[in-house]
């Protein structure tokens, strides 16, 4: 029986190059960004981790939601919506703490919303967050439109923070400002990262998670609530967006219902992958994200850096998300392909 | 001439061999039982037999024709067919597509010709005397029609040697019987079975010769004619295995779990009785209700009325979480669909259901849990190289073992088991009957429901039958036996 037990091996399903394929990728381009971008500094470094922080917090949540095996489509309306109404909450209240506390309540509502029919109703995740992005986006546009004006900043169809709040500028340096070379906002994200692997590795309900990826019904007759972790991670993914929400309104002043976050839905499951997350669940690790965030920022700057027409970035990213799933497919198999001219004709996997 | 000769193969998996120069042959129009404990490299020589692994040495010779290099599709070729014990059928398709897959009948424009394939099919199903469907859905099929389809499907395209690897494991008493009609008489047509199985009954029933196998090596050959089952089980385990009775009456204690009037789907007013460190066997034929009654205790099944009272306490239906809650714990049939969580490591696969109940307390104590795991392991025998593998890289009795352990450790009071030597082989289940009455002992109670009636001749204290869905009679330990059981079994005796 012994004879059974599979020998850990480098190249295998498990493999050291297979499992931190996503710092190999985002070592690459990283590499291309030092090459092509005239002075590599460290504020320009700082910038790509800045840059990135919307869209890796956003990717955490989408990164739980894909260990469950389901899908969340409605995250860039959702960061449409929940910015545009927490700014409404800013103008009314002048207080950056209610602000924050109203984005991130509010996307945890939107979440639930997802997660009630997905996981309550049992309904398909991709259709119901299909449905949900296009409600949260057309509610966002049309409320801005009926809003009294000097709640939305004085604009007509964007939410624009009230300069005029003593606060304002508190509210604006936490988009802008930096702790010792350090944005603020990048700070955020590695926070919420080391939140997310803690929670990912060394929480029961982390191994939850995947459980329900892997096998549901397993887990349903290990005692697990399914329909409730999979509502949890919908709620935990919209308090995230929220998250996300409000240092978009902090970083920018103001919010286009239109614009904010078009495709981020998009780019949040690129980074989940990249991040070598299974999109069938149970699979990956949540550390992976902030690697494939942050390798799609540098992307863009490698674009600026390069000046190319700005319209070919998502080609190219998308050419590159290919290019990465294929070598982390192909790249275990025509390793055992090798290893197994050399020791003439073995097959890498064991079994009885 | 023989049929099929294997000779001296050897085969290995990263450097530890799996198979040691082990030789094989099958004669035209018999049917071979080829023996083994899990993991003794039967299945790896029927891999290799059907090219899905290329064997390292050795010479495979079949109808005289030597293969060098096998392929799957040069076996099918050749006629030699590989009924899985994982049915590999296409439940979205009727019957007759997946006869035909990939080779139907197609009209010079390509359109397929309908018609043919399923009067075909139908023509087969008749000559078999098999009552389906050609226009069926597959996943409507019954398991034993699902077994049935895949040798008929084999059987079309000319198959000369079949393999049929544990394929009585989901198929109630009568509808073996009818199998094994249809496999004597395709036998008589000339053609050759190898039977892979770990029910001694039905391989002395059915087969001509047999071969074993242990850890990889040949152990002998003969006819069963000339054998019993005792002497082909020695050669199989080797030393460690005793036939002997290792039941002991023990002293039962208080009651601890109450049935009264438990109706749900598949079951209907059961009313049992259990009291502490018993052991009761639950049986009946195949869809009697027997599995779904222990899940709907569990509550994995929907109880619609009637209760259940553990330890005094009324414990709600439908909630398995709650079951547990109260120390009832269930161990699943079905390892793969039921228990088997493929993407998590052994360690993580034990300590799920622990994980529900403390959920609050957020923290894994990694250490900790190790140090419980390697204490378990020592208990029940678990071979295994490391905490971290995959629990998919042991074999079944393993696999059981870990879920055990995953139960045990909830410190579960009533242990449910379903079904809990599926796919077990004989040394394992014979670990697992000698842990099973260790368990009473030390006064966890436990109800066990196998279609397997000597195992619960075994350990059984009591045996409830169960007949269209509720218990016709309790059983005492020394009323036990096959034909005391079939007789209520079967609804013979009210």
């Amino acid at each position: 029986m012994d004879m059974k037990t599979k020998k850990l091996s480098l190249s295998g399903r498990g493999g050291i190059v297979s499992k931190y394929s996503y710092i190999v990728v985002f070592l690459i381009i990283f590499a291309v960004y030092a090459l092509t971008s005239s002075s590599l500094t460290w504020s320009g470094v700082m910038n790509i981790f800045r840059h990135s922080a919307i869209i890796g917090i956003i990717a955490l949540g989408m990164g739980l939601i894909c260990l469950t095996g389901e899908i969340d489509l409605s995250v860039g309306s959702m960061l449409a919506m929940v910015s545009g109404f927490s700014v409404v909450v800013y103008n009314m209240t002048g207080s950056i703490f209610a602000a924050f506390l109203f984005a991130v309540a509010f996307g945890g509502i939107c979440g639930l919303v997802n997660g009630i029919l997905v996981g309550g109703a049992r309904m398909p995740a991709f259709i119901v967050t299909l449905a949900t992005m296009l409600i949260f986006r057309s509610v966002s546009q049309y409320v801005c439109q009926w809003l009294p004006k000097d709640l939305i900043g004085g604009g007509s169809s964007i939410y624009k923070l009230f300069t005029k709040n003593e606060s304002f500028q508190a509210f604006y340096q936490i988009g802008n400002g930096k702790l010792a070379t350090l944005p603020y906002v990048g700070l955020v994200l590695a926070l919420m990262t080391v939140l997310f692997v803690y929670l990912s590795t060394s929480t029961k309900y982390g191994k939850k998670i995947y459980a329900v990826g892997s096998n549901q019904k397993g887990a349903k007759m290990a005692g697990i609530n399914v329909p409730l972790m999979k509502i949890s991670v919908f709620v935990i993914a919209g308090m995230l967006v929220g998250l996300g929400a409000f240092l978009w309104i902090a970083m920018n002043a103001s919010t286009d219902p239109a614009t904010t976050g078009t495709s981020y839905e998009m780019y949040a499951i690129a980074a989940v992958v990249l991040g070598g997350i299974s999109m069938s669940g149970g699979r990956g690790k949540a550390l992976g994200i902030l690697f494939g965030a942050m390798s799609y920022t540098i992307i863009d700057k490698i674009i600026v850096a390069l000046k190319m027409d700005s319209l070919i970035n998502d080609a190219i990213k998308g050419v590159i998300l290919l290019a990465v799933i294929m070598v982390q497919l192909a790249g275990p198999k025509i390793k055992g392909r090798l290893k197994r001219q050399e020791d003439g004709g073995k097959p890498k996997t064991a079994g009885e | 001439m023989k049929l099929l000769q294997m000779e001296h193969i050897c085969k290995s998996f990263d450097g530890v061999p799996v198979l040691k120069d082990v030789s094989f042959s099958v004669e035209r129009g018999e049917v071979h039982a080829l023996l083994g404990e899990n993991g003794a490299g039967k299945s790896t020589l029927m891999n290799v037999l059907t090219g899905i692994y290329p064997k390292d040495s050795g010479t495979v010779e079949f109808e005289g024709l030597n293969c060098e290099h096998m392929t799957i599709r040069q076996s099918e070729k050749m006629g030699i067919a590989f009924v899985h014990q994982e049915l590999n059928l296409f439940n979205d398709l009727k019957v007759y597509e997946n006869i035909f897959l990939a080779k139907e009948y197609t009209d010079q424009f390509g359109r397929l010709n309908k018609k043919r394939m399923r009067k075909e099919a139908k023509e087969l199903f008749e000559r078999l005397g098999v009552e389906i469907d050609p226009d069926a859905m597959a996943g409507d099929l019954r398991t034993s029609q699902k077994q049935l389809l895949e040798i008929a499907k084999a059987l079309f395209f000319h198959a000369k040697l079949l393999i049929l690897d544990e394929p009585t494991t989901s198929l109630n008493n009568e509808e073996v019987a009818h199998f094994f009609e249809i496999i004597r008489r395709l036998k008589k047509e000339g053609a050759s079975f190898i039977f892979i199985s770990h029910k001694m009954p039905e391989i002395f029933a059915l087969s001509d010769r047999y071969t074993v196998f242990r850890n990889g090596t040949y152990v002998g050959s003969g006819k069963i004619a000339e054998t019993t089952p005792e002497e082909v089980t020695k050669m199989m385990v080797g030393e460690k295995y005793s036939a002997e009775d290792v039941y002991e009456p023990r002293e039962a204690g208080d009651t601890v779990l109450e049935v009264k009037g438990l109706s749900g789907a598949g079951f209907r007013d059961v009313n049992l009785t259990v009291r502490r460190g018993q052991i009761i066997g639950l049986t009946g034929l195949q869809g009697a209700g027997s599995s779904e009654f222990m899940q709907g205790l569990f509550g994995a099944v929907r109880g619609t009325e009637g209760e259940i009272r553990v330890f005094g306490q009324n414990i709600p239906r439908n909630s398995i979480h709650k079951a547990m809650k109260s120390k009832v714990a269930m161990l699943a049939s079905n390892r793969k669909e039921n228990s088997v969580l493929a993407d998590l490591s052994l360690l993580e696969n034990m300590y799920l259901a622990e994980h529900t109940l403390s959920a609050l307390k957020f923290h894994i104590h990694k250490k900790e849990e190790d140090r419980k795991f390697t204490s378990y392991r020592e208990l029940l025998n678990i071979k295994m190289q490391d905490s971290s593998q995959p629990v998919t890289s042991l074999s079944g009795g393993n696999q059981q073992k870990v879920f055990l352990a995953r139960w045990l450790n909830t410190e579960a009071e009533i242990l449910l088991l379903d079904n809990p030597t599926q796919g077990i082989d004989v040394g394992a289940k014979e670990e697992i009957y000698k842990l099973i009455l260790e368990l009473a002992g030390k006064g966890k109670t436990i109800l066990i429901n196998t279609l397997e009636i000597p195992e619960i001749q075994k350990v059984a204290d009591y045996c409830a039958v169960f007949y269209e869905g509720s218990i016709v009679k309790l059983l005492e330990h020394k009323e036990i036996s096959e034909e005391a059981v079939m007789l209520y079994a079967t609804g013979s005796a009210q």
